[in-house]
């Protein structure tokens, strides 16, 4: 669930483009050196934006009987790189925004810095931490998912919270408010992400192992060799 | 599904995507600037109003389907107004109360935020997402990141047909009869509808690559109307709407 269309004041609006932009013009400055120096990862770029798109498209069942949808950041993060998905999650969330009815223009930067930046950062670490720690590449997808997704709605609760403190309680009030809500169906959600990644990268190693490889997220058997 | 589909169609059918974005993006972002930046009421409610009389008449959405693609926003801000209205409290165990100031913050907050969502209506409804993108290009955005925007919205269509039927079938099957089939088909569609995207990104990549394609994939734009009646007539209403709103407040 994002910041919907109009919902944030006007400052706090315009204040998030100004956090967000740096990120989104660094990753789009990362996107473009990548399309110049491997062509053919273009491609590959727009599949996996396309996935993230239409991953938001599919509701999953969650514990209180509604539904909601997956972000699918912490996939292209450990994929791409957390400046990359800056920039791929900026075109997600304008697509949804315009195509779905979900999130909103004023609200991109806001939704830009909880997905697109805070999510696949955090996702990022989660793998990089795991593969220091040796454990196994199914356990890093899986916590480097749920942990994106949910540090995605940590920090819209936050954003939500700094725009309507709460009249009794102040902004932390209004931080467990907005984080009990989202609770209900963001973590059951960030779980079932987290599997739903394991089986996705299992895939993947089978079917693009080359294209991982170049990546980097799988080590190329020269470097294993060495 | 249904209503990311309808606002799609509604913006290919509709009468105005001949317009030229400069005319359509004046008018549309002029009243999401005033939804978000006037006082609700009036100026919230007067945006949501005129965004109405808009969408279902020279744009030509028709309520059907006005209804079809504003239910989703309308209950994301519910959600999000209803939460804003509740105040929380710790004196001795947590406490639950609706006051004054919740309610008058809440009601703003809903017509502000229903104002800016039918606004962004306008343009979301007759304009494609493709005409958007060659606006961006002509706003010298780097080909190769309109290059991936394009591809992707390509891709995405495609895969959203792709959901539609993989979902009919695990359904005839019975595979959302309980949670463990529903996670189950779940996630066995996200897997088939990855490996779908992948091949098709493969394939285009020969594809494309037998056509000498380096850097771009330009393709011929349709002359679109720009009319400078309409653009006066867009300013002048955003000029109207936005004195009166700020006489209301003066005068009470």
């Amino acid at each position: 669930m994002h910041i919907a269309e109009g919902f944030l004041p006007v400052g706090h609006a315009v204040a998030w483009f100004v956090v967000s932009t740096p990120f989104v013009v660094h990753g789009a400055r990362a996107v473009i050196k990548e399309s110049k120096e491997h062509p053919e990862s273009r491609l590959l770029l727009a599949a996996a934006g396309a996935f993230t798109f239409v991953l938001s498209s599919i509701k999953l069942p969650s514990v209180t009987g509604s539904s909601s949808h997956p972000t699918g950041t912490g996939l292209g993060a450990i994929l791409f790189r957390p400046p990359i998905m800056a920039f791929m999650a900026t075109v997600v969330l304008l697509f949804q925004a315009l195509l779905l009815a979900h999130g909103g223009l004023t609200t991109l930067g806001a939704n830009v810095f909880s997905m697109g930046i805070a999510g696949p950062w955090v996702g990022y670490w989660v793998w990089k931490l795991n593969a220091k720690l040796g454990w196994s590449r199914d356990v890093g997808v899986f916590f480097a998912m749920a942990l994106a997704d949910l540090s995605t709605y940590l920090v819209t609760s936050f954003q939500l919270a700094l725009a309507f403190p709460d009249p009794v309680s102040g902004i932390a009030g209004s931080v467990v408010k907005f984080l009990g809500v989202f609770a209900l169906s963001q973590v059951p959600l960030a779980i079932a992400e987290g599997i739903l990644g394991v089986l996705v990268f299992r895939i993947l190693t089978d079917v693009a192992k080359p294209e991982l490889q170049r990546l980097g997220v799988l080590r190329s058997p020269e470097k294993v060799a060495a | 599904m249904a209503h990311g589909l309808a606002l799609d169609h509604a913006a290919w059918a509709s009468p105005w995507r001949e317009r030229s974005l400069r005319d359509k993006g004046v008018l549309s972002l002029g009243l999401l600037g005033s939804a978000l930046a006037l006082p609700p009421i009036p100026g919230g409610a007067a945006v949501a109003l005129i965004s109405v009389v808009l969408l279902v008449g020279p744009i030509k959405v028709g309520w059907g389907r006005l209804v079809r693609v504003v239910w989703l926003p309308v209950v994301s801000i519910a959600i999000g107004v209803a939460t804003v209205a509740v105040s929380v409290g710790w004196s001795s165990g947590p406490t639950f109360a609706i006051t004054p100031e919740g309610l008058r913050t809440a009601r703003d907050l809903a017509v502000r935020s229903l104002a800016a969502t039918l606004a962004l209506f306008t343009l979301a409804c007759s304009t494609p997402m493709i005409d958007l993108l060659t606006g961006l290009r002509k706003l010298r955005v780097p080909d190769p990141l309109i290059e991936i925007a394009s591809l992707i919205y390509r891709f995405a269509f495609g895969l959203i047909e792709n959901v539609g039927e993989i979902r009919r079938a695990q359904e005839g099957r019975l595979g959302y009869v309980d949670r463990r089939a529903a996670m189950r088909s779940t996630s066995m569609a996200m897997s088939v509808l990855f490996l779908r995207v992948w091949e098709r990104a493969r394939r285009l990549d020969v594809g494309l690559a037998g056509r000498g394609y380096e850097d771009s994939l330009r393709t011929l734009e349709p002359p679109r109307i720009r009319s400078t009646a309409f653009l006066v007539g867009s300013l002048v209403l955003l000029a109207v709407l936005i004195g009166t709103s700020v006489m209301w407040g003066v005068l009470r």
